[in-house]
């Protein structure tokens, strides 16, 4: 307490003594005027007390260098070597000579020697000898050594402390001191002996017993688990294990609950929608889900988003006494969610995007130098040119590309709620509904070849390492191809081993290899038929391979596609060999055709396409070709709804062969047709069988020769083709005018030679043409109507504010030494004055000195001329008075 | 093995006899025999090249240099008897090489072309008899007689005159080429056979000196002859004089036009002289009217040629038949200059376009594409046509307004329809042809389309390009087949009994 009170009564003290100091003389306190005043500016030289620092500079001085001149000349010093002597409590004295102390200990003797320096220690054992643990001895222990290790006391009383010569005599005479000594040293020597045997000994047994508890460690703690078992051993009977068996198998959970088949149905329904879904969302990808916007405002985000409609209530807002507002703030959105809109927008951009890069791609391939070439050339060129040699072209399938892009990126789901699409699904169901019943006609005609099942063949295949074998083995079940393919992927399946996925894709490429050889060298028409039937059997297994293997199956048909757009391009004017159409076949069974953009199906349209436009015309094999490529592009658009010229001109073409040329009025036609070709005019009049079939077959592929029949089976194909087009592009504005042409060879084609059917077919479809044409109505073109401008923000005017201080332009190291040559400028002033203070201050010291000095001479004089005088008074008085005497 | 060998032993046998003829001059018997085996038709080939080897080396060595001395008959020594010999036998053997290129196979005439050349450019470097101070000359005569053989009229020279573009090269060659030729050129109708070759030359042909300078018939200096271009101008002027003149065939209509616009028509004195002709040859169709449409072109910029049914002639170009045709591309091209002029009536621009865009429902992709560029290009120059995009007002219609039978672009009606056709063209199958056609959907663009960058692409080209278009994305069809039979949307096996 006292303390406290002290350290109280010093602070009030001292702050006692800052308001005194502060209570300055005004006239002391000299201030700096300042020409600009810089708010929140902190200066330290506002004002400065001149008396105060001066007295404080003299100080400094009287201390420095008043002490150095006081010794100026002196050869003689006085160094006081004492630590802390001067301007140090004790406790701070105490600890700066500790320090100084400790510091002198750690004086290296070499630089390299580290740590050997000091060595720690505890309780006087060094740490690297504790560290060893070697034999760490009780407490008892040591006082057992304590007592035995020094000696006996008697023997100390009596050796050390003995009294002397005269007790030794007194006692026993005989021992002598020499006697006495050596027979200390035997009994120390003795004791130092029992003590290492003793010490042995312990150390042994505490060994002994190590090793022993070492053999037992593992017995106790098998003790455990060992204990039970051999007595239960003998008890397990067979209700046991029943038991314990019933006990620890595997048990159900509740979820996994068995489903019901209408559950089952139902899931599969649900994943076939979603897939569905994702379909139709690949199909309109860049398609705008146009939603009607009323009115859009100029920061509309464009997210559809919209105050409710205030029409019913007053749009007033106010509150009533509780406070309450009588409107509630409500938000609404237009659409199910906020995202489509935005994820199409960006889809569109990257569109965009990418329709840009596409076109950034193509490079500029003007040609400066016009050299007419195009016309040079003559235009049409030899048509007869119809010795091609039948070239045998297998093709590969070494060069298996193994996709990198093994991750397919799952496409992002996206709801639809727009009522297009979901029109859309309705239409599609409609079409499964049909291709069901299709279906279950084909199953029935499936069912009744499989009862007839061949049980030769071995259940277990493996999958054939080269493309060889598998003709081998196909070739041995001849009529079971199916069920061989369909075994051997059921015993590879990827579930079962992680190489099988490798080489089921090799197993997919080997059956495209197989196919190619089956349809490429023009087989007989009987042949063909077996082919086409193996095709539609092979077909689901080829789509199983493509599900399990999905990379291998893109990559590898991919290939094929590119290799036979080769193989067409050296030939371009005629029609490929028929494993081209069963390709093109495969590419919609085992790919959607719908999608925007799709990596395999867009480049098998272009390739349609050019055969379409391409190829000659000239035989029932080229039209039937022509008609199944025309079939297949309707297959592949059906879903999409897309259009393609190439087919409509075709069945154009087709139709203007079948118009008979008067040769009065050239009807003309763009190739590959011919203006005056008439190949399938039908000039005899023709009945028709009942039980024959209208369709095409595919002898008709094969066939060179036009017959009769085949114009109608043409015709009626055509009509057909035609109609479901126009159905297909309904929607198109431009409908009409696709299919005028269409409409205008079908009125010219004379319809009294084909039999009644057909004609009913024609005249059913010129009067839908007809009543459409009446009926459409077409909308004028009309542009989205753009953003409203948003109104002109006029931008604050910024004025750039110059400082008063002017600062050169310079490089880094140029600025850097300017301020360093100014900081030395100033230190040099700064250092003159101090050093013009310091002459001053010597001097006047000097001059006080010398006037002191100055001032003793005086006196000095003054006193001995006082004393000379009075000396001389003293004489002359003495010789006045001798005078006197005298 | 020994049919072979054969020609080859018979070729070396050639070169020996020549080589031993040479080495004895008096053996004229060996040379003779050379020529009758030339004569007998066999072996042709090594035969003109032994006679070359002979004769160049003859005219090398001046053997059959006569000195002719004014006013002095030549002394008949027996040596100048031989030089008289050699010579008219090298004239016979150049009337007989001629007569090579005129018969016998390509290859053959080829050489015969090449021989004759040889030997006209050691004649000019080593020359006969003594032509004043000059040293060297080009032997004019015989230069015109090849030049009647390759102008022959009776089988398409092509290949002889490819050969002979070799030598044009050389000024000097060219220069008398041109000159001589208005002296070859036929007054009255020739045949087509002569024309062709005429035209082809002629093509090959041109007007200016080469820019390297160099002469055949001399070694070096230049001295006997100075290239004036007034003079092959005056030439050239004068020949198309008579060759506007002769009857012509579709083949030589065409050939001709090129010949026009690639060397010609620069040159004339007064090119406005050919309007008629090429306004007639405009009416023709194919590619003789858009070479027509290129020549009137450059009449209407360079010689400032107003000619009033030009678009009307251009509208009726565009017809289905021009997607199969080789100068496609050309023509849109040149129509996209003709209608590069903002000052054209918007309703005739407007039938342009409409126009297009009805051909593009037929057309192939590549082409769509090529067809939404330039329209969209149109309605951007005129500002006027964006009715045809965006048309508020008139709501809804029955029929399109347009008539495309009309053959006049202004009557036809096209600024009162809408272009419905590109609106169809969105639902292409090919995704590059369907965002070309979305033009319409966006505001337009502030610059035009650049077409050069589409209109020389192929088919092939799209395919291509579609093929490496990168994507990650692997789809398949999820549906189960049933045998060849898709889940939905199965269209072929309803068509097809397979």
């Amino acid at each position: 307490m006292a303390k406290t009170k002290n350290k109280k009564g010093t602070s009030s003290d001292q702050v006692h003594k800052k308001k005194e100091e502060k209570k300055m003389n005004p006239f002391e306190v000299h201030v700096n005027k300042e020409k600009f005043k810089v708010l929140g500016k902190k200066q330290k030289t506002d004002m400065g007390l001149p008396g105060i620092s001066r007295a404080k500079a003299i100080q400094k001085r009287k201390s420095t260098l008043l002490q150095e001149y006081k010794v100026q000349n002196k050869s003689n010093k006085f160094l006081d070597k004492r630590i802390g002597e001067r301007g140090m409590d004790d406790d701070e004295r105490a600890t700066a000579r500790f320090a100084t102390l400790k510091m002198k200990s750690y004086t290296k003797k070499s630089i390299f020697n580290l740590a050997d320096d000091e060595v720690l220690t505890h309780k006087g054992q060094t740490l690297s000898e504790i560290e060893k643990f070697d034999d760490p001895k009780s407490d008892d222990e040591f006082d057992i050594d304590d007592k035995n290790g020094n000696l006996d006391t008697n023997f100390v009383e009596e050796a050390h402390f003995g009294g002397g010569l005269l007790k030794n005599t007194g006692k026993d005479g005989s021992m002598t001191h020499k006697d006495l000594i050596n027979q200390l040293i035997i009994e120390s020597k003795k004791r130092k002996a029992e003590k290492q045997k003793t010490k042995e000994a312990t150390l042994e047994l505490t060994e002994k017993l190590d090793s022993e508890w070492k053999d037992l460690i593992p017995l106790v703690t098998k003790s455990n688990a060992n204990q039970p078992e051999p007595e239960k051993k003998p008890e397990v009977n067979d209700y046991d294990k029943l038991m314990r068996e019933l006990k620890f198998e595997k048990r159900g959970t509740v979820s996994d609950r068995l489903k019901t088949e209408e559950e089952l149905a139902k899931e599969e329904k649900e994943t076939l929608e979603k897939l569905e879904e994702e379909r139709l969302q690949r199909m309109n990808k860049d398609d705008k889900t146009t939603t009607q916007i009323n009115h859009r405002s100029a920061d509309d985000l464009d997210d559809n988003f919209v105050y409710s409609d205030d029409n019913d209530e007053d749009n007033m807002l106010s509150y009533n006494n509780e406070g309450e507002s009588n409107l509630k703030i409500e938000a609404q959105v237009n659409g199910n969610t906020l995202k489509p809109s935005t994820d199409d927008s960006i889809n569109e951009e990257q569109v965009a995007e990418e329709e840009q890069s596409e076109s950034e791609e193509e490079e500029l391939e003007t040609d400066s130098e016009d050299n007419l070439s195009d016309l040079k050339e003559s235009e049409e060129e030899s048509d007869d040119e119809d010795v091609v040699e039948k070239t045998e072209t297998k093709y590969d399938h070494k060069e298996e590309v193994e996709d990198e892009s093994k991750d397919s990126s799952e496409a992002t789901e996206v709801k639809f709620g727009s009522k297009q699409s979901k029109e859309a699904i309705r239409e599609v169901k409609d079409l499964i509904k049909q291709s069901r019943e299709f279906r279950e006609n084909v199953e029935t005609k499936e069912a009744e070849t499989k009862e007839v099942e061949n049980p030769d063949i071995p259940f277990t295949f493996t999958i054939p390492d080269s493309y060889e074998n598998l003709v081998k083995i196909l070739e041995e079940h001849e009529n079971h191809q199916n069920i061989v393919i369909e075994r051997m992927i059921k015993c590879n399946h990827p579930s079962l081993s992680e190489q099988n996925k490798g080489k089921l894709g090799l197993l997919f490429a080997y059956l495209l290899q197989y196919l190619n050889d089956l349809f490429s060298d023009c087989p007989e028409k009987d042949v063909l038929k077996k082919h086409f039937e193996l095709f539609q059997q092979l077909a689901p297994h080829i789509y199983a391979l493509a599900q399990i293997n999905s990379e291998n199956a893109h990559s590898s048909t991919l290939e094929v596609i590119k290799e036979k757009f080769e193989e067409f391009r050296k030939k371009p004017k005629k029609y490929p060999d028929l494993e081209i159409l069963v390709f093109l076949k495969l590419v919609s069974i085992l790919f959607p055709t719908s999608d925007f953009r799709h990596k395999i199906v867009t480049p098998c349209y272009v390739f349609m396409e050019i055969m379409l436009t391409k190829c000659r015309v000239r035989s029932r094999r080229d039209i039937s070709y022509g008609l199944f490529i025309v079939t297949l592009l309707l297959e592949y658009s059906l879903l999409s709804k897309r259009y393609l010229p190439a087919a409509i001109n075709y069945l154009a073409g087709l139709l203007h062969m079948m118009v008979p040329k008067t040769g009065v009025k050239l009807l003309k036609i763009p190739p590959p047709f011919k203006s005056t070709s008439s190949l399938l005019v039908l000039v005899e009049n023709c009945s028709l069988d009942a039980a024959d079939s209208l369709k095409l077959s595919s002898i008709d592929l094969v066939e060179d020769e036009i017959t009769p029949d085949y114009q109608i089976r043409a015709l009626h194909n055509v009509v057909k083709l035609s109609q479901q087009f126009w159905e297909n592009f309904k929607e198109m504005p431009s409908n009409v005018e696709v299919f005028e042409k269409i409409s205008n060879y079908l009125a010219l084609v004379p319809l009294v030679n084909y039999p009644k059917t057909v004609q009913d077919g024609v005249n059913c479809f010129l009067d839908d043409l007809k009543r459409y044409k009446n009926g459409r109505k077409l909308h004028y073109l009309v542009l989205d109507a753009s953003r409203p401008k948003a109104l002109r923000l006029y931008e604050p005017k910024v004025q750039v504010i110059y400082d008063v201080k002017q600062h050169k332009v310079q490089s880094r190291e140029k600025a850097e030494i300017s301020k360093l040559m100014h900081k030395v400028k100033k230190e040099r002033k700064g250092a003159l004055r101090e050093i013009r203070k310091d002459n001053s201050f010597l001097s006047r010291i000097k001059i006080n000195q010398r006037l002191e000095s100055d001032k003793i001479r005086m006196e000095k004089t003054k006193r001995i001329y006082s004393e000379a005088a009075i000396q001389q008074s003293e004489f002359n008085s003495i010789s006045r008075k001798k005078k006197k005497k005298q | 093995m020994s049919q072979a060998e054969k020609p080859m032993k018979i070729s070396k046998q050639l070169r020996l006899q020549g080589q031993e003829f040479l080495l004895y001059r008096k053996n004229s018997e060996i040379l003779l025999g050379i020529i009758q085996h030339f004569d007998c038709g066999a072996d042709q080939h090594s035969c003109l090249l032994t006679l070359e080897m002979i004769f160049c080396t003859l005219l090398k060595d001046r053997n059959m240099y006569v000195e002719v001395i004014p006013l002095k008959p030549v002394e008949k020594t027996a040596e100048n008897q031989y030089k008289e010999w050699l010579r008219n036998t090298y004239e016979q053997c150049f009337t007989k090489i001629l007569h090579a290129m005129e018969i016998g196979s390509p290859k053959l005439q080829m050489q015969g072309l090449s021989t004759a050349m040889n030997l006209l450019a050691y004649e000019g470097k080593y020359p006969l008899e003594g032509k004043g101070s000059l040293e060297s000359y080009v032997p004019i005569a015989k230069l015109k007689y090849i030049l009647m053989k390759i102008l022959s009229t009776k089988q398409n020279n092509g290949h002889l005159i490819n050969k002979y573009t070799e030598y044009l090269i050389f000024d000097d060659i060219l220069f008398f080429t041109w000159k001589i030729l208005p002296s070859l050129t036929a007054k009255s109708n020739p045949n087509e056979a002569y024309i062709m070759n005429y035209l082809l030359l002629l093509e090959k042909l041109q007007v200016h000196q080469n820019a390297d300078k160099k002469i055949l018939c001399s070694e070096g200096n230049a001295s006997f002859f100075t290239f004036d271009e007034s003079i092959t101008v005056k030439c050239l002027n004068k020949v198309w004089h008579c060759v506007m003149h002769w009857e012509h065939t579709p083949q030589t209509q065409k050939q001709l036009l090129i010949v026009l616009l690639e060397r010609v028509l620069t040159h004339l004195d007064k090119p406005l002289l050919l309007t008629d002709f090429l306004m007639d040859s405009l009416d023709v169709g194919g590619p003789i009217s858009l070479l027509a449409l290129q020549g009137i072109f450059t009449m209407i910029q360079v010689h400032n040629l107003d000619y009033p049914n030009i678009f009307t002639k251009l509208y009726s170009m565009f017809e289905p038949e021009i997607f199969h045709t080789k100068y496609k591309a050309r023509l849109f091209y040149l129509s996209d200059l003709f209608l590069s002029s903002t000052h054209l009536p918007e309703n005739l621009v407007a039938a342009f376009a409409k126009r297009m865009a009805r051909l593009a429902l037929i057309a192939p992709s590549e082409d769509i594409i090529i067809i939404c560029n330039f329209i969209g290009n149109l309605i951007l120059r005129h500002p006027g046509l964006k009715c045809l995009l965006n048309n508020a007002e008139k709501g809804t219609n029955n029929t399109d307004p347009y008539i495309m039978e009309e053959r006049d672009p202004v009557k036809s009606n096209a600024i009162n329809s809408s272009l419905w056709e590109i609106k169809s063209l969105q639902n292409h199958v090919q995704p590059s042809v369907s965002t070309a056609a979305k033009f319409i959907n966006t505001p337009l663009p502030s610059v035009e389309w650049d077409l050069s960058t589409v209109l020389d692409k192929t088919g092939d080209d799209v395919f291509d390009k579609e093929v490496k278009k990168f994507s990650k994305l692997i789809v398949l069809q999820f549906e189960k087949p049933n045998g060849a039979c898709i889940g939905k949307g199965e269209r072929l096996l309803q068509f097809w009994d397979l």
